[in-house]
């Protein structure tokens, strides 16, 4: 008896399926980036929005706020926001430009052996990692030296 | 069609949000570079409410927590929806989503509002 499982069903990973990477390795892990440093972004903006409508208690209740934000903790914390801004903007071009068409090349004939579209946008992918890399550096330099 | 509406605004966003974002982040973290002010200075309560007195900020504001706000919950609610829930739990989280992202939008904008007709002093 022939057994035509797959050995993998993709339907049924469930939260499994959001960190497998499979042989899509570096896509796939800008992939994880993409989803984490998303819900982080969220996650922060919702906190933001109720830590500045603290602005509603006063000056006073203001200036106590500010000065926790100042501390070293929150400095690091506001460097890792930046960068996960950063790396979720960068890699969204990137999968905005793929979506629409670009960096893919002439549609061609499935000819075998085949060159997935992914590898012919390998290099805009490794473009945008490197600026990312250059702004999260750059902006870690006037954060933390100004 | 629907569903292919609400991608596509999630994806028109995003020059909103880079360019809202990216001015935002200028001014209040990075104040000594692009305003030759510091990060304290930007961020002490009667420069916060000048700022917030500003008809284009208020604008910008208000546009750029929509924009966000959109942006992001749209995106947690994909994330979500890839799990095998039930019909009627799917819909559930969407309501949760919407009901949560109108509520978290009221807030901001109250607090913009708030901040727009704050007198100093007063």
């Amino acid at each position: 008896m022939t057994n035509n499982k797959p050995a993998v069903d993709n339907r049924r990973l469930g939260l499994r399926g959001w960190v497998y990477a499979g042989k899509y390795t570096f896509e796939r892990y800008l992939y994880l980036g993409h989803r984490l440093s998303g819900l982080g972004l969220i996650a922060y903006m919702v906190l933001h929005i109720l830590e500045t409508a603290n602005r509603m208690r006063g000056e006073q209740a203001w200036a106590e706020l500010m000065a926790v934000f100042a501390s070293p903790p929150f400095k690091v914390i506001e460097y890792l926001l930046f960068a996960a801004a950063v790396f979720h903007a960068m890699n969204g071009i990137r999968l905005m430009l793929v979506e629409l068409g670009f960096f893919l090349g002439k549609p061609q004939e499935p000819v075998y052996p085949y060159k997935s579209s992914v590898l012919k946008h390998r290099p805009l992918t490794y473009l945008v990692m490197i600026l990312a890399g250059l702004l999260m550096a750059l902006g870690g330099s006037s954060l933390f030296f100004p | 069609m629907r569903e292919t509406r609400l991608w596509s605004l999630h994806i028109l966003v995003i020059p909103i949000i880079l360019v809202l974002l990216g001015a935002h982040f200028a001014l209040m973290h990075y104040a000594p570079i692009f305003y030759a002010l510091s990060v304290e200075k930007a961020r002490e309560f009667s420069t916060m409410i000048a700022r917030g007195k500003n008809i284009g900020q208020f604008v910008v504001y208000i546009l750029l927590l929509a924009a966000g706000l959109y942006h992001g919950l749209y995106g947690t609610r994909g994330i979500l929806r890839e799990l095998p829930w039930s019909p009627a739990l799917a819909k559930l989280i969407d309501l949760g989503i919407l009901i949560f992202g109108i509520a978290i939008f009221a807030l901001g904008v109250y607090v913009t509002w708030w901040t727009f007709n704050f007198e100093l002093g007063g």
